[in-house]
C-alpha cells in the first residue's frame, strides 16, 4: 500500500466561558474572547500522530475558517502533521453544519480523498457531533463515531474501532477509506516537537483554498446552504436556587435537611 | 546469576546531553552520598539511586524511565555532594530528552498544553486568574505609583487554600502602607512547571515572553507569593533589566518590620514550628526572614522540628511532582507532619502553597487531630487584629 | 439556496418519531420523545407516527399507541437486527421518502445522533441537534427548537422556515416520560425493507453491554466527586435508601470507582431527578450542566467557597464521612419510627 493519506478536521473555537451574547443585536460576541485549538480535535489529531507513528503516512489538517486559523493550525504542524489546507471563503461564513460538511467533503475531493478522516466527536461551540457522520455521508463512506481508540490493518485495507457505549462497548470493522470521530479526552495530545516548530511556523505548507478553487456550488455554502435559521438568542438563565446553609451538629444539619427535603416534595 | 542485557550508548544523546548541562555532571565520581540523602531512601525500599542516574547520563545511556520523574528538586543530594554537582539541573536535562523523546509520564503533556492554552498549569480559565480579588479594588499596577509588583502566580489566583494566602497578604501590605499593584488578567505565568517538568525550549520560550512583558510594564521591585515563583524569576530568568528585583514576601515583610512599617500589636498565642520550603531555604538561603517575622508577633513561640532550616525534609510537592501522583505511603509530608507533632506545636507554619497542600493532605490522610497548617501570612494576618480567612 | 430532497410544499402535515429500539426494548428517550411529540402534534392538529427498525420488533407498536403514536411504521428485517448506520439510514431514508414527514425527531443517543446526521445530508435538509426545547408554531406548521452552546452557555432558538423534514434530536432526560395510556390503539404500518447485504458496510466485531444503569430517569440522585477520596459506600448506602441511584463526576469515574455511564453532567448523564445530593463535589459548570434540572440539590462540601454552593438549595459545609452517615442514621431511624 501506498503512503497512509490521514485527514484531521480541525476547528479553532472560542473559549466557551469567554463567550457573550450582544444583548443591542442579539448576537454572539466572540471578539473579546480568547481562542483555542476545539479540545476533541486535539485527541482527533493524536489519534491520527499515533497512526503515522505506526504506518508511514502524511497528516493532512483540514479546516474551514477565516485567514486568522493559520497560526492555530500552524500547532498541529508543530505536533506533527505534515501539511495544513484551510478553506477560506467570505462565503463560507455562517454555515450550519449541512453547509459545512459540503464544504469539508468539497475540500477533501480537490486533496484527492484520503483513507482515514478523524474529526473530534464534536466542537465545544456548536457541540452537535453532526460533522463526522455528515461528512461520511457527503463522501459516502462508512463511519466510525466516538471511537477511542483504532488499529488499521494496511494489508487488508480495514479499520477496526472501539467504541464505549451502552454501559459497555463494541468493536467495529470496516472497509477504508472510512471517517472516525474522535472521543472528547480518549487519548492524551502529545506536546508540540520544539525540534519541528521553527519549520511549522516559517516554512511549513498552508494551502488555502476558496470557493472557486472548490468548484463549490453557491447555493449549498455558507448561510444560503444552511436549511437552519436562528430565531432568538440569549445568554443560558441558571436556575435560582435557594442557596441555604445548614449549620449545627451532623445530626442536627441531617434532621434539618430531611425537614426541609419533605416540605419541598 | 545471568548478566545483566547489553546496554547500548547513544552517542547523539550523549552530545545532547553534554550540551544540555554544559558538562555538570562530569565532576560526578560515583560516591552515592547523594542517594544516600535522598528523602525517597526513607519512603521506599529500594531508594532512588541519583547515583545511577547520574551514571547513565554520564554514559550517555538511553531510557531512565519512570525513576527520572521522582526528583522534587529538593537539594538534599546537592547540600551534601562533595563534587557540588548541580543534581536538580541534571535530571531537568535528562528529562528534556525524554521530552524529546516523547517518553515523559501520562498527564504531563497535558500541563504544559494547560499552561500554553490558559496561562497557567491548572486548566483554569484564563478569563478568571483574577476572580480571586473580587471586591478587593486592587490597582493596576503602575510603575510610577507603586512600590511594588504583587505577583499572584497561577496557583494562588486559581487554588482555593492559596486564594486565602493572597487575601491575608493584601491586608497586611495595606496595614503597612504599602503602595502595589496588581497584571490582574494579564498577569502572565512564570512557567515554573515548565521549567521543573524538564521542557527546556518551551520555558526558554515562555520566559523570554514573561521576561517581556515584564520589561514592558517597568516592574522593579518585585514581591512574589510562591517560592517556586520567586526562584524560577531569581535564577532562571533571563535579565529583564537592571531594576528588576524579586523578593519572596517573607523577605519583604521581614524588612516592614524592621523598617517599622508593619506593626503587629495583637498577640497571637500560638506554638508554631516552621516548615522550610525546600525552594526557599535549601535553594535560596531564606531561612532566617520566615522566622524573624513569626517571632515578631508576641505570644508566637517558634520550635524547631527535628530537620529543619538547611536539614528539613522536603514536602514532596516539588520537581512538578505536583501535577503526578505519589502513591499513599509514599508521601513525604506524611513523615514531616509526625515530626511536627512530636515539638508539641498545633500550627505547621510555611510560605509555600505546595507545601500547604501536601502537608493539609497529610493531616487529613492520617486523620491527625490538634495540628493545623498555616502560612506564615496568615499568622502574620491575625496579629493585625482581624482574623478573616 | 439549495432544496432539501423534498420540499414545504411536498411535505405531509405529520409529525413522525424515530423510536430506537435496543434488544427488542424501545430506548427511554424514545418514550420521553413520543410524549413531547404528542403535545406538539396535538399543537399542530397534525397525526403523530412513531418509526421503528429492527428485527422481530412488532411487539413495540402496542406500547408506542400508550404513548401517544397514531400510527406506527414497522420496518423489520433480519439485516436490522444490529444497528449499523449503514443498514438503519438505507431503510429510514427509503420510510420517509414515503411518508415525507413534516417534523423528524430522534432521540440523541450516540446511534441515534449518528442517523440523523446521516438523514440530514442525505435528505438535503437541516437538524438541530442536542435541544433543551421543542415548541411548535402551529400558525407557520414551524417546529421551534431551543439549543445551547458554548458549554451551556448560550441559548438559541432555532428554525427551518423551507427545508423539510424539520430535524431536531433530544437527549435522554431532557423531556419527562408522560403517562401512558393503555387504552390507546393505532395503525400499523408494515414498510417494505429493500435492503442488499452489500449496503451493510460494518460489520460488528464485538458488543459488550454493560449494565445498563440509566440514570436519566432516577427520582433520587446521590453524586460523588474526588471529595469522597475514593469512597463511595456511604453514597451506594444512601442511594439505596432513597430508592435512587449513585452517579459521579468525570474525575471519579476515570478513577475508576464508577462506570462511565455513570457520569453525571455536560459530557455525561442530564438528569432530572426529584433531589440530587452533590457530595464532595466542587461543582464546575459542566458538571452542574447535569443536575440543574433537578427538584433540590443538596451540597456537601467541606470547602466553604466551593462554587456548588451558587448551585445548591441546601447547602452544608462539612465532612461528608460526617454528614454522609448521619443522613443514612437519621432517614433509618424515621422509618424505624414510622414502623412502630
Amino acid at each position: 500500500m501506498s503512503e497512509l493519506r490521514l485527514v484531521v478536521c480541525m476547528k479553532v473555537v472560542p473559549k466557551p466561558e469567554e463567550v457573550r451574547v450582544d444583548r443591542m443585536t442579539w448576537r454572539l460576541d466572540r471578539a473579546r474572547a480568547r481562542a483555542e485549538m476545539n479540545p476533541p480535535d486535539m485527541n482527533a489529531l493524536e489519534m491520527a500522530l499515533a497512526l503515522k507513528d505506526i504506518h508511514a503516512g502524511r497528516v493532512t489538517i483540514l479546516s474551514m475558517g477565516p485567514p486568522s486559523f493559520e497560526p492555530y493550525l500552524r500547532l498541529g504542524l508543530a505536533m506533527g502533521a505534515d501539511h495544513v489546507c484551510l478553506l477560506s471563503d467570505a462565503m463560507f461564513g455562517g454555515a450550519d453544519t449541512l453547509a459545512t460538511t459540503y464544504t469539508l467533503a468539497a475540500g477533501i475531493r480537490k486533496l484527492g480523498g484520503a483513507d482515514l478522516i478523524f474529526c473530534g466527536e464534536e466542537s465545544s461551540d456548536g457541540a452537535t457531533g453532526q460533522v463526522p457522520p455528515g461528512l461520511a455521508e457527503w463522501l459516502d463512506l462508512p463511519q466510525i463515531t466516538l471511537a477511542t481508540q483504532v488499529s488499521l490493518d494496511a494489508a487488508a485495507g480495514t479499520l477496526r474501532g472501539r467504541r464505549e457505549i451502552f454501559g459497555g462497548h463494541e468493536v467495529l470493522e470496516m472497509p477504508i477509506p472510512a471517517v472516525v470521530s474522535v472521543k472528547a479526552a480518549c487519548n492524551e495530545p502529545r506536546f508540540m516537537d520544539y525540534r519541528r516548530k521553527p519549520w511549522a511556523f516559517e516554512t511549513g505548507q498552508v494551502t488555502v483554498w476558496d470557493r472557486e478553487d472548490l468548484n463549490a456550488e453557491d447555493s449549498r455554502i455558507g448561510v444560503a446552504g444552511s436549511p437552519t435559521v436562528v430565531s432568538g438568542l440569549d445568554e443560558a438563565a441558571v436556575r435560582e436556587r435557594r442557596r441555604e446553609f445548614l449549620h449545627g451538629t451532623p445530626d442536627e444539619i441531617a434532621r434539618a435537611l430531611l425537614e426541609r427535603l419533605d416540605r419541598g416534595a | 546469576m545471568n548478566a545483566p542485557p547489553a546496554r547500548v550508548m547513544d552517542d547523539e544523546l550523549w552530545d545532547r546531553f553534554v550540551e544540555i548541562t554544559g558538562g555538570a555532571a562530569a565532576p560526578c565520581y560515583q560516591c552515592g552520598v547523594c542517594t544516600a540523602t535522598c528523602p525517597w531512601g526513607l519512603v521506599r525500599q529500594e531508594p532512588f539511586s541519583v547515583r545511577a542516574l547520574i551514571r547513565e547520563a554520564q554514559l550517555g545511556l538511553a531510557g531512565t524511565g519512570d525513576s527520572l520523574w521522582l526528583c522534587t528538586a529538593c537539594a538534599q543530594c546537592e547540600a551534601t555532594c562533595p563534587r557540588q554537582v548541580p543534581v536538580a539541573a541534571i535530571m531537568r536535562a535528562l528529562r528534556s530528552l525524554s521530552w524529546e523523546q516523547r517518553e515523559t509520564l501520562k498527564g504531563l503533556p497535558s500541563v504544559l498544553w494547560s499552561v500554553y492554552w490558559n496561562n497557567n498549569p491548572w486548566s483554569q480559565p484564563p478569563s478568571q486568574r483574577s476572580g480571586w480579588a473580587q471586591g478587593l479594588d486592587l490597582p493596576a499596577y503602575d510603575p510610577e505609583l507603586h512600590e511594588i509588583l504583587l505577583y499572584i502566580g497561577c496557583t494562588a489566583s486559581y487554588d482555593r487554600r492559596a486564594q486565602r494566602i493572597a487575601r491575608s497578604l493584601v491586608k497586611v501590605l495595606r496595614a503597612a502602607r504599602v503602595s502595589f499593584g496588581i497584571l490582574g488578567d494579564d498577569e502572565p505565568c512564570c512557567g515554573e512547571a515548565v521549567l521543573s517538568l524538564g521542557h527546556r525550549d518551551y520555558f526558554h520560550e515562555l520566559s523570554q515572553n514573561t521576561a517581556g512583558i515584564l520589561h514592558e510594564r517597568g516592574v522593579h521591585d518585585f514581591v512574589t507569593i510562591s517560592p517556586h515563583a520567586y526562584d524560577v524569576f531569581e535564577n532562571h530568568y533571563p535579565q529583564i533589566d537592571g531594576s528588576f528585583h524579586p523578593m519572596h514576601y517573607t523577605e519583604y515583610l521581614s524588612e516592614l518590620i524592621t523598617t517599622e512599617r508593619l506593626h503587629l500589636p495583637i498577640q497571637v498565642d500560638q506554638r508554631v514550628t516552621f516548615h522550610d520550603p525546600c525552594l526557599l531555604g535549601r535553594r535560596n538561603g531564606l531561612y532566617d526572614a520566615p522566622r524573624q517575622v513569626l517571632s515578631s508577633i508576641t505570644g508566637v513561640t517558634l520550635v524547631e522540628m527535628e530537620h529543619h532550616g538547611a536539614d528539613a525534609l522536603c514536602c514532596g510537592g516539588g520537581g512538578g511532582r505536583m501535577w503526578m501522583e505519589t502513591p499513599a505511603g509514599e508521601r513525604f509530608a506524611d513523615l514531616r507532619v509526625r515530626e511536627a507533632a512530636a515539638t508539641a506545636a498545633a500550627t505547621i507554619a510555611t510560605a509555600c502553597s505546595f507545601c500547604i497542600a501536601c502537608l493539609e493532605d497529610s493531616l487529613r490522610s492520617q486523620k491527625m487531630q490538634g495540628v493545623e497548617v498555616m502560612d506564615v501570612v496568615e499568622i502574620v494576618a491575625r496579629a493585625l487584629g482581624s482574623d478573616r480567612r | 439556496m439549495a432544496s432539501s430532497i423534498y420540499t414545504a410544499d411536498e411535505e405531509r402535515k405529520t409529525v413522525w418519531v424515530y423510536l430506537e429500539q435496543t434488544d427488542g426494548r424501545l430506548e427511554g428517550v424514545a418514550v420521553e420523545l413520543l410524549g413531547r411529540a404528542r403535545l406538539l402534534a396535538d399543537q399542530a392538529g397534525w397525526p403523530l407516527t412513531g418509526l421503528v427498525c429492527g428485527n422481530q420488533v412488532g411487539h413495540l407498536t402496542e406500547q408506542a399507541f400508550m404513548y401517544g403514536a397514531d400510527d406506527v411504521w414497522v420496518a423489520d428485517h433480519p439485516l436490522l437486527a444490529d444497528f449499523t448506520v449503514d443498514a438503519y439510514a438505507h431503510v429510514a431514508f427509503s420510510a420517509l421518502m414515503h411518508g415525507k414527514p413534516s417534523v423528524f425527531l430522534a432521540g440523541a443517543t450516540p446511534n441515534g445522533r449518528d442517523l440523523a446526521a446521516r438523514l440530514a445530508v442525505r435528505l438535503r435538509t437541516g437538524l438541530n441537534a442536542d435541544c433543551t426545547d421543542l415548541r411548535f408554531d402551529a400558525r407557520r406548521g414551524i417546529l421551534i427548537s431551543e439549543v445551547t452552546g458554548f458549554g451551556g452557555g448560550v441559548l438559541a432558538l432555532l428554525e427551518m422556515p423551507d427545508h423539510r423534514p424539520q430535524m431536531a434530536t433530544v437527549r435522554a432526560g431532557v423531556f419527562p416520560t408522560e403517562e401512558p395510556d393503555p387504552k390507546r390503539i393505532g395503525r400499523v404500518v408494515k414498510v417494505p425493507v429493500d435492503l442488499p447485504a452489500e449496503t451493510i458496510r460494518t460489520k460488528v466485531i464485538e458488543r459488550v453491554r454493560g449494565q445498563r444503569v440509566d440514570l436519566t430517569q432516577v427520582t433520587a440522585l446521590v453524586c460523588g466527586g474526588r471529595g469522597m477520596n475514593g469512597d463511595f459506600s456511604s453514597l451506594e448506602h444512601l442511594a439505596r435508601l432513597l430508592g435512587g441511584k449513585v452517579g459521579a463526576t468525570r474525575p471519579a469515574v476515570d478513577e475508576g470507582l464508577v462506570g462511565r455511564e455513570r457520569q453525571v453532567g455536560q459530557t455525561g448523564v442530564v438528569c432530572r431527578p426529584k433531589v440530587a445530593f452533590v457530595c464532595g463535589i466542587s461543582g464546575a459548570f459542566h458538571f452542574v450542566v447535569g443536575i440543574q434540572n433537578a427538584g433540590a440539590v443538596v451540597a456537601i462540601n467541606s470547602d466553604p467557597d466551593a462554587p456548588i454552593f451558587e448551585f445548591s438549595d441546601y447547602c452544608v459545609v462539612g465532612d461528608v464521612s460526617s454528614i454522609v452517615p448521619a443522613l443514612i442514621e437519621a432517614i433509618e431511624s424515621r422509618r424505624e419510627a414510622a414502623r412502630v
